[in-house]
């Protein structure tokens, strides 16, 4: 791992943060990010810096960097793009090994020098620096958080074991509030931008022995490393399941070429090929990203045999049907389990594969019925259809869900169709971790997404816990 | 490049071609056919000419003598203009499953292979699969499993499955001249397999 990489460890852990343009006017992105700072609980030293102020937000203020005497692990900066390179150089001749560049004004709006600049000055020093044209990033665990955007607009997730990657700040941005909403926990969240010091490979490096990340999210337009990128996803795709979501799939490459190859190898053709060389898992569109990204908290499944519980039969019908059309199987199941599970059902049931436990189905069944199957070495995988609606079923459910969802033993998946009342038992049970989706379809593909990895992966005995 | 430096470089590379000859004039043309044995195909050499088909200047199946000189007359009438650096006699190739095998070096990650079913209507369903150079045979595995039309390949309704050992073979040999000659783009179109091997009908590679 270079040094630049390394160094990467200020960014995220550091023990004192110095704020180049930090502000007392409102709105301004060194107010924006002192007031975020200053409530995330991050326990460390801050240091702002502006030579217009004596105070901000209490804080004593500082003229420049090397008027500050202690120790500096990461200087984040919000100030205009060209004043930046001069105080970078402060920062390393300082030992200052660590560096969040939010501003924008470099290659991104065609100034190419300055950007060259500022690469030279990060690679002199070895200065694990993110940016520039960026959101920053966000540790949960030690509450670092540079995203420019104001708290109460752009709620914060909580703290977990999925670490995302993104080149774009308008999709972290997205991210970072679905991520919030879903009740998924985040180990870090990094918004790269131009990629001038750190880019998404030494990211991959960073995350695949960063302890706390269990599963890596990458949102990706375009790569300026792209053998580097596919030797990365490869090789850490085995030890940690990496997601992507690729942007910009058809822009450019669409000029007729001379060969038949080249007509058909669209912009996208090669990405498509990496992706599935390094056997990651590529997401569509942003829903799809985070279906996926739940059903990862499950183990890993040993094949390819599905078991549907339901208590609404056309609903087990449709997953069925997903089921065989995403190429899956609906689990064969033998006479013994059959009569066990009769034996503990309502006569008119049917059990079999759906088992479907009637609009009658009380919570007791559910929990029953998941448990029989739970211990069946054939069946692989467990859906769990469920109608809030019915009359039977009230919030103990919930227990019932979140319990099968951290068994182990088997992963499951939950679908909930319907309005208000259901969408508030999803959110739920969102927030408890269970991976639970509001249409058959989108449950079936993630739990297919999650066969595919665990057996082409090595290590199926591997437990995913996040 | 021409089509017979074309040849010339795949040879280079192992590729097996069907047997050749290029003929001068009518006479050389009957002499080849005679020697390669019969069925043969005629295809037009000419720099000017980039799909020979379409202007007339490949005659296939070609059984008899008598047929050869018509063919051969015809092709020369069709081509007239156009600047001419002979007729290729080749022996006619296996009948099977026609595959495109093509090569592109894309910017960010190099030479990529990629395979498709061959055939007028590629660019219409464009169902490819692609892989970035070097690969294994495990990439050819899934490759060839990423196709829709994949049972067509691994065998249906009583179709033999296609040579798997001479498509790894050839789409390592791909790889490897691909990237050693840092070769932009490059059709192997078609390239007709059985369940004995295959053969490769036409080539086009773009420095």
């Amino acid at each position: 791992m270079e040094n630049k990489v390394k160094n990467l460890r200020f960014v995220f852990e550091p023990k004192s943060i110095a704020i180049v343009g930090a502000s007392n006017i409102p709105n301004k992105l060194g107010n924006i990010l002192m007031r975020n700072l200053m409530s995330s609980k991050f326990s460390g030293k801050i240091y702002p810096i502006n030579p217009k102020y004596e105070e901000v937000f209490g804080l004593k203020c500082y003229k420049n960097i090397s008027e500050i005497s202690g120790k500096i692990d990461c200087v984040i900066f919000a100030i205009p793009a060209e004043t930046i390179p001069l105080i970078l150089e402060e920062c390393g001749k300082k030992g200052i090994r660590g560096a969040i560049i939010l501003s924008s004004g470099f290659g991104e709006s065609g100034k190419k020098d300055l950007e060259e600049q500022l690469k030279q000055i990060i690679e002199k020093y070895e200065i694990g620096a993110i940016g520039p044209n960026c959101l920053g990033i966000m540790n949960p665990y030690s509450k670092v958080d540079s995203i420019f955007l104001p708290m109460h607009k752009l709620e914060r997730p909580k703290q977990g074991g999925i670490s995302f990657i993104t080149q774009s700040g308008a999709v972290g941005t997205c991210v970072i509030d679905m991520a919030a909403k879903y009740g998924i926990g985040l180990a870090k969240f990094i918004s790269y931008g131009n990629a001038v010091g750190i880019n998404e490979s030494d990211l991959l490096e960073y995350l695949a022995e960063d302890e706390k990340t269990k599963q890596i999210v990458v949102y990706i337009e375009g790569t300026k490393d792209g053998k580097r990128f596919l030797e990365k996803l490869k090789k850490i795709n085995k030890i940690k399941p990496i997601i992507v979501l690729k942007a910009g799939k058809y822009s450019g490459g669409l000029k007729a070429a001379k060969s038949h190859t080249g007509n058909l190898a669209g912009n996208y053709l090669a990405y498509n090929a990496v992706f599935r060389q390094a056997k990651v898992i590529e997401a569509e569109s942003l829903d799809e990203l985070f279906d996926f990204v739940k059903v990862f908290n499950q183990s890993l499944p040993k094949g390819k045999n599905m078991m549907i519980i339901t208590n609404g039969g056309g609903l087990g019908v449709l997953t069925a049907d997903a089921i065989e059309e995403n190429g899956l199987n609906l689990a064969e199941l033998d006479g013994e389990t059959i009569e066990e599970i009769k034996k503990n059902i309502v006569s008119y049931a049917s059990s079999g594969n759906p088992t479907d436990l009637t609009a009658d189905a009380k919570v007791e069944d559910y929990e029953k019925v998941i448990n029989i199957v739970m211990k069946n070495p054939k069946i692989d995988g467990i859906f769990i259809d469920v109608l809030f609606q019915t009359p039977n079923m009230d919030e103990r459910i919930l227990d019932v869900l979140q319990r099968a969802s951290s068994d182990m033993r088997k992963p499951i998946v939950v679908t909930a169709v319907g309005g208000t009342y259901t969408e508030n038992y999803r959110k739920v049970l969102e927030s408890y971790g269970v991976p639970t989706y509001g249409a058959p379809l989108a449950a079936v593909k993630a739990m297919k997404k999650l066969v595919d990895y665990s057996l082409q992966s090595k290590c199926r005995k591997c437990i995913i816990k996040l | 490049m021409g089509m017979l430096e074309d040849f010339t470089l795949l040879e280079q590379y192992g590729f097996g071609l069907i047997p050749y000859k290029v003929a001068k004039n009518q006479k050389e043309a009957i002499e080849f056919a005679k020697e390669l044995g019969y069925p043969v195909v005629l295809k037009v050499i000419s720099e000017d000419i980039s799909h020979k088909t379409d202007v007339g200047g490949v005659k296939v199946n070609i059984k008899k003598e008598p047929g050869l000189k018509i063919a051969y007359d015809e092709i020369i009438e069709n081509t007239r203009g156009k600047k001419i650096d002979g007729v290729l006699v080749q022996k006619m190739a296996r009948k099977g499953v026609e595959l495109i095998i093509g090569e592109k070096k894309d910017p960010q990650f190099g030479h990529m292979v990629v395979l498709g079913l061959g055939g007028i209507y590629v660019e219409v369903f464009r169902d490819i699969s692609a892989r970035i150079c070097p690969i294994n045979e495990e990439d050819v595995e899934e490759m060839v499993n990423e196709l829709k039309s994949h049972p067509i390949i691994t065998g249906t309704r009583g179709r033999k499955p296609i040579n798997m050992n001479s498509l790894k073979k050839i789409l390592k040999r791909v790889c490897k001249m691909a990237t050693e000659e840092d070769i932009k783009e490059m059709d192997l179109n078609p390239v007709v397999f059985d369940e004995k091997g295959c053969d490769i009908i036409d080539v086009r590679i773009t420095r």
